[in-house]
């Protein structure tokens, strides 16, 4: 029988440093068992509805509330968070601000410490929850021994022991490369399915969700539900291009050869749904494919040959070696702790070959010092918070400048420049502290910019941004790619950054480049694509449904999605 | 930085680290109330020599426990050196006497006194430094946690010191790459092309973001523990700490010996005004 | 809404309290060992001072105090120079000084920090160094290891002399930075 768990009535918060309410009239129920997704483009609220489901708010976060909000029958405004966290287990974002634990079982034990649960009653339970999400073995491991993914585990296993109804999610998969995104989504989806929890899931990448089946699908916008609808509805309306998220590629692909997909026709999985009544579409599809051929690029520009480097005894770079022509656009990928931020390091100066050695434009790079690399190579950090130093927006992007020690007006010139190109021009008198992610993330490009480097490295740019912040970004270093001959390396765990745009892709795994070819071809290579933790992504699996080889797909669907943009 | 802690964050297998936070950390106290109340080589040399074996069966990382050995050895022969140069004839004070050996000049004189002395000084604080050094080397973070707590601390403050080491690696990462965000646009790091009021300028330059970014977490890591019910109830426990095994409950006798024998030699010996200073064999009275 | 003396002092130690204590005490033990230039033994100028300045600024007194007192246990067991109990005191009491900012009414929460505040907090500073390791460090010094003050008040004068300059020309602008970055960005507007 269904039971309403959690119930929202005619619900309005606003935090009190706000004027405006965060969340409207919010009318919602959601029953046992059932395995929701939260969609929506980043700020329209859904943090702020988790948070009325987990007590944070109004325990945590002082505001205004109208409208009632019950959770297991419990009245949220009057219960402590102590009480619910009895039957709602959170799991926030960031994986690295929960673990609080010095080890891997004291995490896990956290919730049963502050319960003052004896230490032997409290063995047994940490070892269960470790089983659950697979962590058995690595009770004693330190934080910063594991990987994003593992952490990820760990938070879970640490808030399922209260035997909890509802299971919360925020952002799940933000900081995981593609194969531990995958494994957290069907962690999840068994906790669903075996330990019969209500799972609620809010995430930007729809399709990667997807991957297993959710009940229902709740968009958000500017504080309302704009649609509370079944997977198989919502990925046929066109709500999705309305509110600015990311279309699954299958959908997008099938779109490309004519199909018009119907709810009936179950698209909200690609390996199950009904294809039959597109065969003429996809035949003629395929027919129209022509391979696309290698660009050819003129002058090389950086050159690394067999370079191996290590931080302290053992090798994180084992004899990598890749060359790089002036105006690519390169995307490195590869699994956490594979060496990239460390090659990308190494390119900059900041840490040298302990062998090998790497060219620029054909002179060795030992005898440049940092600062000369650092006019030629701009690197680009994951987080602007680790890159802005200045008050105001134009002093920060002038900072390089000044320590060079040009003249004002030279600044000024270059400064200004610089800033109507990221169209940051008329914030220039902004304090920093006043902007968005998205645009910190801009201002710390400009600043590289304006050095006027010959090639940029991006690390994670697109990490936590949603689709509409992120196509800004993206679109504007597409723009200076072709105003500028820019070189770009995206260092990047997004399959669809490195298949939308850029033209090769460099593969690491462990320390060792395993493969540097056409991006397409990458990602139609199951060995590759199993060692460096990469992921299928749909279209590969929507390939093999309809009898094309991947490569072929992959590579028609690139060419096609280009020149869409065009 | 991630290895270099010379505190392990992972539990060893030798016998001391297998004590309990609780038994260690009373007995760190013991000891150092006995090494701090005292001036007498014969109470002080066996505790070093005590605590130098202990260092020794708790097996720690020699290069690193080498390389920290030298140069506690050269500030405190540095600060001897310079106690000496201060008074050379401090040994007065303590002994009640001076026996002359030579004289450099009027100032610089050679009494035993002040050696000896100055002797005494260089192993207490070396002692000190061993008590320190095995403490470390045998216990967690979390134990050490737990150890405060067994002694009444309340549990908010002992979680400052495990949460901390908790961060640490991590805001060491951060400093490290902002460090090299500012390097590559420009700002000179090496010490000696700039003067200090440059460097110092510099080091603003990284703090600023170094302090937002590590602030800036406070809140999300407040709300995962509240999540989690933290401070729900006045007493906690700790997963890390294990029932008193056979060995913590000897030790443990042993510490509230100790810490007896102190209290009543701080009474007698310290507080009554002292006979003498400090036991110096040559001074027959 | 108006909290009393003894609460600005004490601090109400919620969970946020002890996160920004324990993160406190982990940055001043990272910072005095890489943010740091040596002057004299076992004095450094350090930018760890800063520590207590926020977390005072945004906490209150005794949490800064706390924060400095682990902050130098840290630092120690990092950079392994031993233990300074006597230091660590000092500290601790210098921390409480100048974390006590709220107890004037400078409020970095609410952006509020002027040139009357930065006066304020430049003398008591001052004063704060001079208790610290004019007074305390001293008489811990003669408890823990015995006589003879001259090494000492020779440290600690290099010690007081290297704070106060951090706090004064590093601390004052940090301040300022961090009320504006607290009080909202208003009245923006594109030009
Ligand atoms: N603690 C807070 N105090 C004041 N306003 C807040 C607070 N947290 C969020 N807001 C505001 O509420 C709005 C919704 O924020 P929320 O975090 O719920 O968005 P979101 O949908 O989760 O976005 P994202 O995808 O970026 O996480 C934003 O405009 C934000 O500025
Ligand atoms: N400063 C450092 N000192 C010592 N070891 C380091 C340092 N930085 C990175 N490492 C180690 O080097 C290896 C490669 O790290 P790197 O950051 O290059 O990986 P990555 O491929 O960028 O991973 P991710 O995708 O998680 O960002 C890891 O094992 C890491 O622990
Ligand atoms: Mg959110
Ligand atoms: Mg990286």
């Amino acid at each position: 029988m269904k039971q309403p768990l959690i119930e929202f009535k005619d619900f309005t918060f606003r935090y009190k440093s706000q004027t405006e309410a965060t969340l409207h009239d919010i009318n919602l129920t959601i029953y046992q068992h059932q395995k929701i997704l939260i969609l929506g483009a980043s700020g329209s609220g859904k943090s702020t509805l988790a948070h009325c489901i987990n007590g944070l708010i109004p325990f945590s976060f002082e505001g205004e509330i109208k409208g009632s909000v019950q959770v297991a029958g419990i009245e949220t405004i009057n219960a402590s968070i102590f009480d619910l966290s009895k039957q709602v287990g959170t799991v926030l974002q960031d994986s690295d601000a929960q673990f609080v634990g010095l080890s891997v079982g004291e995490d896990i034990a956290f919730s049963l410490e502050n319960d003052n649960v004896l230490r032997k009653d409290m063995l047994m339970k940490v070892t269960d929850a470790a089983t659950v999400v697979g962590m058995q073995d690595f009770l004693a491991a330190v934080p910063y021994r594991l990987s994003g993914g593992q952490k990820q585990k760990v938070s879970l296993a640490g808030v399922i022991h209260e035997d909890v109804q509802i299971l919360l999610f925020d952002e799940p998969l933000a900081s995981l490369d593609p194969a531990m995104g995958k494994t957290a989504i069907e962690l999840i989806d068994d906790l669903h399915n075996i330990n019969q929890k209500t799972v609620i899931i809010i995430e930007h990448r729809l399709e990667d969700v997807l991957h297993r089946p959710v009940d229902r699908i709740i968009l958000m916008d500017e504080g309302r539900i704009v649609a509370d609808t079944t997977p198989d509805q919502l990925l046929v309306s066109n709500l999705l291009s309305t509110y600015g998220i990311r279309e699954p590629l299958y959908l997008s692909a099938l779109k490309h050869a004519g199909c018009e997909v119907l709810a009936s026709d179950g698209p909200g999985d690609v390996h199950t749904m009904d294809l039959s009544r597109f065969d003429d579409q996809l035949k003629a599809f395929e027919k129209k494919y022509v391979a696309s051929i290698d660009k050819q690029y003129a002058s090389k520009l950086i050159e690394v040959n067999h370079v191996s480097f290590a931080y302290d005894k053992e090798k994180v770079l084992k004899n990598v070696s890749f060359d790089i022509y002036s105006g690519e656009k390169i995307a490195i990928v590869g699994k956490n702790g594979a060496g990239k931020s460390t090659m990308a390091k190494m390119l900059c100066g900041v840490i040298r070959p302990d062998e090998g050695h790497i060219l620029i434009n054909q002179s060795d790079y030992r005898q440049m010092t940092i600062k000369e690399l650092g006019e030629m190579m701009g690197y680009v950090m994951q987080n602007p918070n680790q890159m802005l130093v200045k008050d105001i927006i134009k002093d920060e992007v002038g900072l390089a400048l000044k320590l060079r020690k040009m003249t004002e007006e030279q600044i000024d010139e270059r400064v200004n420049e610089v800033l109507k190109t990221c169209n940051l021009y008329s914030m220039r008198n902004w304090p920093v502290s006043a902007v968005s992610y998205g645009q910190r993330k801009r201002i710390t490009i400009a600043a590289i910019l304006a050095l006027k480097p010959t090639v940029i490295l991006l690390d994670e740019p697109t990490a936590g941004q949603d689709y509409r912040h992120y196509t800004e970004i993206l679109s504007f270093l597409e723009e200076l790619h072709e105003k500028m001959n820019l070189t770009i390396l995206f260092i990047t765990h997004d399959m669809h950054l490195a298949i939308e745009y850029t033209d090769r892709a460099i593969v690491f795994a462990d320390g060792e480049c395993i493969r540097d070819d056409q991006v397409y071809r990458v990602l139609s290579d199951p060995e590759i694509i199993e060692r460096a933790n990469l992921k299928q992504t749909s279209l590969y699996s929507l390939a093999n449904r309809i009898g094309r080889t991947p490569e072929a797909l992959i590579d028609q669907f690139i060419t096609l999605e280009r020149e869409g943009k065009r | 930085m991630k290895d270099k802690f010379l505190i392990n964050i992972v539990p060893g297998d030798t016998f001391l680290h297998k004590l309990s936070g609780t038994t260690k950390v009373r007995l760190f106290v013991a000891l150092l109330v006995f090494i701090t109340m005292s001036f007498d080589l014969r109470l002080i040399l066996p505790v070093f020599i005590l605590t130098l074996i202990g260092v020794i069966s708790a097996k720690p990382n020699w290069k690193q426990v080498k390389l920290i050995m030298s140069v506690v050895l050269f500030f405190n022969l540095l600060n001897i050196f310079l106690f000496y140069v201060a008074n050379p004839t401090v040994g007065e004070y303590w002994c009640g006497q001076l026996t002359m050996l030579g004289k450099l000049n009027n100032y610089f004189v050679f009494p035993v006194e002040t050696f000896w002395y100055l002797f005494v000084r260089l192993i207490k604080m070396l002692t000190n430094f061993m008590v320190s050094l095995w403490f470390i080397t045998t216990i967690t973070p979390s134990e050490f946690a737990a150890g405060l707590y067994s002694l009444g601390v309340p549990y908010k403050v002992c979680t400052v010191v495990s949460l901390g080491f908790r961060y640490i690696p991590d805001i060491a990462r951060d400093y490290e790459n902002i460090k090299i965000s500012m390097q590559l646009r420009g700002v000179e790091m090496d010490a000696k092309r700039t003067k200090i009021t440059e460097r110092l300028k510099q080091m603003v330059l990284i703090l600023v973001p170094l302090i937002i970014t590590s602030f800036d977490r406070v809140q999300t890591i407040a709300n995962g523990m509240d999540l989690r019910g933290y401070g729900r109830n006045k007493m906690r426990t700790y997963y890390c700490e294990h029932e008193s095994t056979k060995a913590d409950k000897i030790f443990q006798f042993l510490t509230l010996i100790l810490f007896i024998f102190s209290i009543g030699y701080i009474i007698s010996v310290n507080v009554w005004p002292p006979q003498t200073r400090m036991w110096c064999p040559i001074v027959w009275r | 809404m108006k909290r009393s003396l003894g609460s600005l002092l004490l601090g109400k130690w919620d969970t946020p309290t002890v996160v920004a204590v324990a993160i406190g005490a982990a940055l001043f033990g990272v910072l005095m060992n890489y943010g740091s230039i040596t002057v004299f033994t076992n004095t450094r100028l350090t930018t760890a001072m800063l520590v207590p300045v926020i977390v005072g600024g945004l906490f209150g007194a005794l949490p800064a105090a706390v924060a400095c007192f682990f902050g130098n246990v840290f630092a120690d067991l990092l950079g392994g120079w031993g233990y300074w109990f006597d230091w660590s005191t000092g500290n601790a009491v210098l921390g409480f000084m100048v974390g006590m900012l709220p107890v004037y009414g400078a409020n970095i929460k609410e952006g509020v920090f002027n040139a009357k505040h930065a006066v304020i907090f430049a003398v008591i500073a001052v004063l704060a160094n001079m208790i610290a390791f004019g007074v305390v460090t001293p008489i811990m010094t003669m408890l823990l290891y015995g006589g003879e003050l001259t090494i000492t008040f020779m440290q600690s004068f290099a010690a007081s002399l290297s704070n106060i300059t951090v706090l004064i020309l590093a601390g004052i602008p940090l301040l300022y930075a961090l009320a504006k970055r607290y009080a909202k960005g208003t009245n923006l507007s594109r030009e």
